[in-house]
């Protein structure tokens, strides 16, 4: 099952690349209808998903015997949601890419192989594959801002690829270390994750295999100050390139951060706590901040990411079921809202070639439909009752306040930030009378437009009003993480933090 | 009466198939003076037939190995001795020679009467490193070394080109002369430190014996990895590499670059992890350091590089580097199976480089390649492939071959080295990226035909470039048993 998600984009890709280049008209359309595929298999996991704890579709074969490298697969609550937010976003992203003209059969091939790499990565169970996957995705990315880009994809495809091939270079040090110290104490070599869990590494290695992880991991978040990547990569990509960054390759770092660093290193995630608190803090009012300021609509999206995912880093390091669960299901709230929010800045920069925030005014006279797109996700952003991206910010901080009360308190003006850069946005570009005679006569939204916003739009809802359609599913994988690091440490989450204190609190009363 | 001693002929079947491939084509080309194809035909054969005579020797090598039993390894008078780490370096060299000989064909058939001789040159260097992969002894060691070298030094001048090219076959020939007279200096001096020229015979000594005064086999060994490590063009001993890459005939400069890599990191790991392992303690940081020098060196001066030749040169210094680190690490395999996938990596680059600049242009300025992906997508997509291979990205053999080096040399405790050789590596994927931005995302003019037998060498090095990399199971259950014995 999860195989055939991974090997269904990779087929798709190759298919598209035997259509010759002068049909390009076919390109685009076939692509976004194979894309299909791979979404109703997503649909079909996230429908067979047990909520139990521990891997489920689970497939394993060995690749390479002598190594102990294997094609293990697997999703549990905390991959499964990232599966299908993935095999969303594609289509989606696709389905914005009509005003690329210049070289589409490529385009589609390398959204698609992007698509492959990324869902491997969340199904990888095995650290080897992991890393295969985990590079993967840089090379369609990097073609992806490099050629379609805007003025200055080549510096910023670059930049982005340096960065995140040097954490990934530190990452594959540690993977190595890690693969080497179980030959040492097993006799053979085993890069798969359920046998790496069971090392016992000294805490010195253990320090720096997961400084090795986390540096990686932080440079994809991004954590400040390793983010000076993000916006660059962000305003020069495409609408389709900023969709899938923000919307799944963001979260290969904070998904890495729960899934190895956590299940790896206990000891030291625990020790860590008051360092990972901070710097994800740190972002949340940087990223908020400087987005404030930016005269660039995509730009202040890429750093309203910074702060975002600061909440998802603070959930995972806060280690209660609270914050682990809306670390989780924030994955997903970012997916959708940022996803929303950049696919609607590239509807507006395909009517007026700009971005700039100045370059607007009054639209809401003129494109009503778009606006009201545009604040109901500034909305979902910001975390307003009833959409999703309070669940998880109000999940995030609720849980933290129990162990890091002091940060979860500086964390909460991030809410407070975002209602400025977002709701001040708002007003600049749509309130008030339409400022040029440009701005007039735009179009409002096509068909096609609203109906690659409307899933989006739907989903944010859902998740906003009914929670426990993910929580649900969710749960079970993080308490068994939590139950985990208190076991093989002296850790115990301080009351009210484990789900159980609160469902046994709330039958007492 | 004498007894004449009993003489394995398969243990250099392979050298003498070649060499009188050599010569028939010389001999051949005085009497009939056929086209250039034919030429090219008796060369496929004699290495095709070389290649026949390795199989069987590897068959020999498997069922010894099989047997446990070193003994029934087929050795020549203990100057040659075929294990697998010597079959694995034959088959490599005789692929590479294959494959170089189609990328450099279009440059071969333009040297028009003068192609027998190119061939013939080609077979020869080709017999001298097949012989120094095999060889268990320091002489044997050098001469083929020296039977390599020589050929190499003529082809680098063989071209109608003058200028560059002649400066290029004289550095050559002089720096290259240079590093082998160091070598059989070194050699000399183990010999007389030792008393022993065999290298299994140089390992029983030092197991055996502790000198009171090791200086002069030290300066012995000092000296032969230095002349090696020339021959491999590691730093602070590449300074030849890049004029030679530039001024050599671009058609048969990837074949003489990766004929030089093989052969060179085989005699390195043979001499040092084979006959000297218990000095390990005097020669180990100094292999790490030319190898962390060669890491930072490469990279860093690539960076700076117009000339994708330059580039490549320097990459190979990087190479170089990535490779000892394998050395350091003592896996054997590891090393054999890096220098063969990065050998078919370079040959295909260099064939890119034969038909952007033509066969035996001495500059390829990088805005050559300015839009190769629109003049031809094939070729670019090619080239592509064998950069992200060179660069080490997953799901190519690069990967897999620095994945394998770097955990001998992290297992080994020189965990330092692999820090410096990821991020080295990286700081590489910037000029590997440059040259693809330039392919993809510049614009160019002129459409490019690219020659037949250069198409099939892309096909063939882009292929085995990804099939290496998703399953390397084949390529490294054939290198498992490359050790020395």
């Amino acid at each position: 099952m999860l195989t055939a998600l991974i090997l269904v984009p990779v087929l798709a890709a190759i298919l598209l690349a035997l259509i010759p280049s002068r049909r390009s008209e076919l390109h685009l359309p076939l692509g976004i209808a194979l894309s299909m595929v791979p979404l109703a298999l997503a649909l079909y996991v996230f429908w067979l998903f047990e909520p139990v704890a521990g891997f489920q579709m689970t497939e394993q074969a060995m690749w390479y015997e002598p190594w102990g490298i294997g094609w293990n697969l697997g999703i549990d609550g905390i991959s499964m949601p990232l599966v299908v937010l993935t095999a969303l976003l594609v289509p989606i992203a696709l389905g914005a890419s009509t005003s690329v003209t210049i070289r589409r059969k490529e385009f589609v091939v390398f959204a698609l192989l992007l698509e492959a790499a990324m869902i491997g990565v969340f199904c990888a169970l095995d650290l080897f594959l992991f890393f295969i996957f985990f590079e993967a995705v840089l090379v369609p990315m990097y073609f992806i801002i490099g050629i379609w880009g805007s003025e200055r994809r080549v510096y910023a495809a670059l930049k982005f690829f340096i960065f995140t091939a040097l954490g990934s270079a530190l990452l594959l040090v540690a993977i190595i270390a890690l693969a080497v110290t179980h030959a040492d104490q097993f006799g053979v070599p085993s890069f798969a994750l359920g046998d790496l869990i069971g090392l016992d590494l000294p805490t010195g290695t253990e320090r720096w295999l997961f400084a090795g992880f986390a540096v990686a991991f932080a440079i994809k978040v991004p954590l400040v100050p390793l983010h000076t990547w993000l916006p660059d990569a962000h305003t020069e990509a495409p609408t389709a390139g900023s969709i899938l960054l923000a919307g799944v390759l963001l979260k290969l770092g904070t998904y890495g951060l729960l899934r190895f660093n956590l299940s790896l290193f206990p000891q030291t995630s625990v020790d860590a706590v008051w360092i990972m608190g901070i710097l994800a803090v740190l972002g949340i009012v940087y990223g908020a901040a400087v987005a404030i300021v930016q005269p660039d609509l995509k730009r202040l999206v890429a750093y309203s990411s910074v702060s975002h995912l600061g909440f998802i880093v603070l959930g995972t390091f806060a280690l209660t079921s609270g914050s682990l669960q809306g670390a989780v299901i924030q994955n997903v709230n970012h997916g959708l809202t940022t996803g929303a929010l950049f696919l609607l800045v590239g509807m507006i920069y395909e009517r007026r070639h700009t971005k700039q925030i100045a370059e607007f005014g009054g639209l809401q006279r003129v494109m009503p439909i778009y606006a009201g797109f545009f604040l109901f996700m500034a909305f979902a952003s910001i975390g307003l009752p009833g959409l999703n991206g309070f669940i998880g910010e109000f999940l995030v901080l609720v849980g933290s306040f129990t162990t890091l009360p002091v940060l979860s308190v500086i964390a909460a003006t991030g809410v407070i930030l975002a209602a400025i850069y977002l709701l001040w946005a708002y007003q600049r570009v749509f309130t008030g009378e339409p400022s040029t005679e440009e701005n007039r006569v735009l179009r409002d939204l096509s068909t096609r437009e609203i109906a690659l916003l409307a899933p989006l739009a739907a989903l944010v809802l859902v998740i906003g009003l009914y929670p426990g359609i993910l929580l649900e599913k969710i749960a079970p994988s993080t308490e068994s993480l939590l139950d985990q690091i208190e076991a093989s440490t002296g850790y115990t989450v301080p009351e009210p933090g484990r789900l159980a204190d609160v469902i046994v609190s709330g039958g007492d009363e | 009466m004498i007894p004449t001693p009993e003489i394995s002929w398969l243990a250099i079947l392979p050298e003498l198939l070649l060499a009188l491939g050599a010569a028939a084509v010389l001999l051949v080309d005085v009497q009939w003076k056929p086209e250039a194809i034919t030429l090219g035909g008796l060369s496929s054969l004699a290495l095709l037939l070389a290649g026949g005579a390795t199989v069987v020797q590897w068959a020999h090598a498997q069922d010894a190995l099989g047997l446990g039993n070193s003994a029934d390894l087929i050795e020549f008078s203990g100057m040659v001795t075929v294990d697998g780490f010597a079959v694995f370096g034959r088959f490599a060299l005789l692929a590479v020679t294959a494959i170089g000989i189609l990328a450099g064909w279009r440059y071969l058939d333009g040297l028009g009467r003068r192609s027998a001789e190119a061939l013939a040159l080609v077979l020869l260097s080709t017999t001298g490193f097949s012989i120094m992969v095999a060889s268990n002894n320091l002489i044997m060691l050098f001469l083929g070394l020296e039977v390599g070298s020589l050929a190499l030094y003529v082809l680098a001048g063989l071209t109608a080109e003058r200028g560059r090219a002649d400066e290029a076959a004289i550095k050559y020939f002089l720096l290259g002369s240079f590093a082998s007279a160091i070598f059989v200096y070194g050699a000399a001096l183990l010999y007389a430190g030792t008393g022993e020229l065999e290298i299994l015979a140089i390992r029983g000594f030092f197991a055996g014996n502790i000198l009171a005064s090791p200086t002069v086999v030290l300066i012995g060994l000092a000296l032969v990895l230095v002349g090696l490590a020339f021959k491999v063009s590691a730093a602070p001993f590449h300074s030849w590499a890049p004029d030679v890459y530039q001024g050599a005939p671009a058609g048969l400069v990837g074949y003489m670059a990766a004929m030089a890599k093989i052969a060179g990191f085989a005699a390195i790991a043979r001499v040092f992890l084979r006959g000297v392992p218990e000095l390990d303690w005097s020669w180990l940081p100094v292999a790490a350091g030319i190898s962390a020098l060669s890491m930072v060196v490469g990279p860093v001066l690539a960076l700076v590089q117009d000339d994708v030749r330059r580039m490549l040169a320097y990459s190979g210094v990087a190479h170089a580097g990535f490779i000892m680190t394998g050395v350091v690490g003592g896996g054997t395999p590891g090393v054999l199976f890096y220098v063969a996938v990065y050998a078919v990596q370079l040959v295909g680059a260099f064939a890119v480089v034969a038909v952007v600049s033509g066969p035996s242009n001495s500059a390829s300025p990088l805005a050559d390649y300015k839009g190769l992906s629109n003049r031809s997508p094939g070729m670019a997509a090619a080239f592509t492939v064998l950069l992200l291979g060179m660069a080490g990205l997953p799901l190519t053999s690069g990967f897999i071959a620095k994945f394998r080096v770097f955990s001998d040399a992290w297992a080994a405790g020189f965990g330092w080295l692999v820090v410096l050789a990821v991020v080295t590596s990286v700081v590489a994927f910037v000029f590997y990226l440059r040259i693809i931005v330039t392919m993809y995302m510049d614009q160019g003019e002129g459409a490019v035909s690219v020659n037949l037998p250069a198409r099939w060498v892309l096909a063939i090095s882009a292929a085995v470039t990804i099939l290496w990399g998703v399953f390397p199971a084949m390529l490294l259950d054939l290198a498992r048993d490359a050790f020395p014995l």
